[in-house]
């Protein structure tokens, strides 16, 4: 019997894991989708199946950053980065939560320029940015701001809301877990570990990109930066 | 829609009907896919990575860009499950024109596939003149392109080296590669910087260019590909072999590369890895474009040479192994003689080396009954006669090979081969045994040690009795010998046997000449 005990390899076991979910979320998702579309339009608007795409995005957004930390431990976390037009890009982001935009009565606004290129990869900061929408999506009243630009060579991606605005324990170290995980809020600071991680990643001629956080913006809220190289 | 789970292609498949698209074919794996690209011209095919135990879409992308059965215009969508790209990566000589991650949502995937028609849109006339093969015109189309300025800038400069190389003007090409990278580290440019320093044969350039390639991203495969060809373009054949070595390790089912390696590890006698590099030919490219008679009989031939006087459990599996591969080769081929005819060759080897005499002289007469051995074209004539050899038929296969020394012997390649089987028609371990025997016995014989070197020469004789430059070294060994320490008769003998040995090569032989003049030498001596 010695030689069946042999251990599972967890990468392993995690990454067929995270494959099937996937698989199962992706069936959920658009399962979701068609029974949306043979609902009397009245009843498209519900909360309730909002709630239900919220919840599947924020477990694939888990999966994600779940990988992608065990990797990031591991040093086995390659970025990929490539030419993308940003505009093309933020809109793909956007439309995966219009049900919910529209289910909340939230005024999504994207604001990019259609020639606009960025450097980066795709999967990673894609990741970033449903995590970083969904979690907009809770916090704020009824206002989000998608945009993204360039300045002095750097590619900059903002998300703006109208609510409270971040903790103030947060906005001083964005970033970084401090005192463990708190379970409350876990996710979210796991979330912007994982952004800052990334965004670091993503080096150009001695250059490191990096997260900000603020509150203030245009309306007051909430405002979560990435910018890089 | 390619994809092994039914309720995924059925699922895209209603999304993309939602989208207005009138024809969709699906399929369930790789193979299925590629057959309906041959009877049918698709825009775009949304195809799934991971597809059990067939081909993954990296593979069916390859396989489709390769044969053009997919057009450049097409659009090629490669859906991946895993968060990084890495497992996908692994194999990108040819890229998709996207990747879409699980999960898929329809709003999602019709933004995507709305940006990528429109770009498709854009670039058509550029796309176009590239599947007509009017570079040319791609490229001035490209230059003009690039004026109106716009979001495809990127697409542009990538497009337009890639023009510039493939037509030849590396100076050009090489221009917007290091443009580039002068503005920021790009992958595939350096690369493209690396395919051109190759190009131009600046092999050092592309040997540096590639490592460096390789060492920021191991998993660009592409540049091992380079990289070995530049290596093994200085000499470097063994560094050659273990850069593609690492590369298969990373990604065992590109065929190309493990042709490649296959090819090089057999110039380095390193036969183990050979065999294994066309193992994988066979085992991977069955159906595909790069299912070729040579993955088979190469893989054969060495497991023939593996096995070839082994009669332990091991020689034994090695020579079921070629047989079963043989086999295997004359089904796929049924109407091609000439690979009946080689496969038959090997096969008598086969069972030659096995000592099993009768079925080595069955398949010899099977041959035989196929065709005369004066009509033997080179190729042929070589597996002819070291099969010939491997039967004990030493003078028949002389005959034979010096009647294509006759005939083919002014190409210096041909002749190589044919002065490789003459002086060492043995098996592969006592060739490197011999060889290290003859560099030990020169060595003596530079620090003056007559008689160790003699004794090491005889000794590697034993192993290649009639090989003319070991021969030839004992000869001048024993003359030099004589010379000073005075005449010596059973040294004389000696001499004399070992030129007899050499007198079957033919005067194309590179060491005729100085045969000649060591036979002229000791008739002096004698007189």
């Amino acid at each position: 019997m010695k030689s069946l005990a042999k251990k599972p390899d967890f990468a392993m076991v995690m990454a067929s894991a995270v494959h099937d979910m996937k698989n199962s979320l992706s069936m959920l998702l658009h399962s979701l989708e068609t029974i949306v579309e043979e609902l009397p339009p009245e009843m498209r608007g519900s909360g309730k199946m909002a709630t239900l795409q919220y919840e599947a995005e924020r477990v694939n957004n888990d999966l994600i950053q779940l990988l992608g930390i065990y990797r990031l431990q591991d040093q086995s976390l390659g970025v990929h980065v490539e030419e993308h037009y940003v505009s093309d890009f933020l809109d793909e982001q956007v439309v995966r939560y219009e049900l919910l935009f529209n289910a909340r009565n939230i005024d999504m606004q994207v604001d990019c320029d259609r020639d606009l290129v960025g450097y980066f990869d795709r999967d990673l900061i894609a990741g970033i940015l449903n995590n970083t929408l969904t979690n907009a999506a809770r916090y704020t009243q009824d206002k989000i701001a998608l945009r993204a630009f360039e300045r002095d060579g750097w590619l900059v991606i903002e998300i703006d809301d109208n609510g409270r605005g971040y903790p103030k324990a947060m906005l001083d170290a964005p970033g970084e877990i401090q005192k463990g995980i708190d379970f409350d809020t876990g996710s979210t600071s796991l979330g912007l570990y994982f952004a800052s991680q990334v965004a670091y990643l993503h080096q150009q001629a001695g250059k490191q990109g990096f997260i900000e956080l603020e509150n203030g913006g245009e309306w007051g809220g909430g405002v979560f930066r990435i910018a890089l190289p | 829609m390619v994809d092994d789970f039914e309720n995924f292609r059925m699922s895209i498949k209603g999304m993309v009907r939602g989208f207005g698209v009138e024809h969709i074919d699906t399929a369930n794996n790789g193979d299925d896919a590629i057959n309906k690209c041959n009877s049918e011209s698709y825009d775009i095919v949304l195809c799934d990575f991971n597809m059990g135990d067939g081909k993954n879409g990296q593979q069916v992308l390859e396989d489709l860009r390769q044969s053009k059965r997919l057009k450049t215009s097409s659009i090629f969508i490669l859906i991946t499950a895993e968060t990084s790209k890495d497992i996908v990566m692994g194999a990108r000589e040819y890229q998709p024109d996207c990747y879409i991650a699980k999960p898929i949502t329809k709003a999602s995937l019709q933004k995507r596939l709305d940006g990528l028609i429109a770009q498709r849109e854009d670039l058509l006339p550029i796309t176009n003149e590239i599947d007509l093969e009017n570079l040319p015109k791609a490229i001035s189309l490209c230059l003009l392109e690039l004026k109106k300025g716009g979001r495809y800038q990127g697409w542009c400069f990538k497009t337009l080296a890639g023009l510039y190389y493939d037509t030849g003007d590396y100076v050009h090409a090489q221009k917007i590669y290091e443009d580039i990278l002068g503005r920021r580290e790009i992958c595939w440019a350096r690369i493209g910087l690396g395919k051109v320093q190759l190009g131009q044969q600046n092999y050092d350039a592309a040997i540096a260019t590639l490592q460096k390639v390789i060492e920021e991203n191991p998993e660009q495969m592409e540049a091992y590909d380079y990289l070995a060809t530049a290596l093994e373009k200085k000499g470097r054949k063994k560094e050659a072999q273990s850069t593609l070595q690492k590369a298969v390790n990373l990604s065992p089912r590109t065929i190309p590369r493990q042709q490649h390696l296959g090819e090089l590890a057999q110039i380095n006698q390193d036969i183990e890895a050979a065999a294994q590099a066309w193992r994988a030919t066979v085992k991977f490219g069955t159906n595909s474009v790069y299912e070729k008679p040579d993955n088979y009989l190469n893989l054969s031939r060495c497991l023939s040479d593996l096995s070839e006087g082994d009669l332990t459990e091991k020689g034994k599996s090695y020579a079921k192994e070629a047989l079963q591969t043989l086999g295997k080769a004359t089904k796929r081929f049924e109407d091609n003689k000439e690979i009946q005819l080689n496969a038959l060759m090997i096969e008598t080897r086969v069972h030659a080396g096995q000592k099993n005499e009768a079925a080595s002289k069955k398949s010899m007469a099977r041959v035989e009954s196929l065709v005369k051995q004066n009509e033997l074209g080179i190729e042929a004539g070589l597996e002819m006669a070291h099969t010939l050899y491997a039967m004990n038929e030493s003078e028949r296969a002389e005959k034979l090979l010096h009647s294509l020394a006759d005939k083919y012997g002014s190409d210096q390649g041909v002749m190589n081969r044919i002065e490789e089987l003459l002086d060492e028609p043995v098996n592969l371990q006592n060739k490197i045994k011999a060889r290290e025997l003859n560099r030990k016995g020169i060595s003596l014989f530079e620090q003056g040690k007559l008689g160790d070197a003699v004794t090491t020469f005889k000794e590697a004789l034993e192993v290649t009795p009639r090989h003319p430059a070991l021969n030839l070294n004992l000869v001048q060994v024993l003359m030099k010998a004589m010379d000073t320490q005075g005449m010596n008769f059973e040294w004389l003998r000696m001499a004399k046997t070992c030129l007899d040995n050499v007198a079957h090569i033919p005067p194309q032989h590179r060491q005729f000449k100085r045969y000649q003049h060591l036979v002229s030498k000791l008739s002096q001596i004698k007189s």
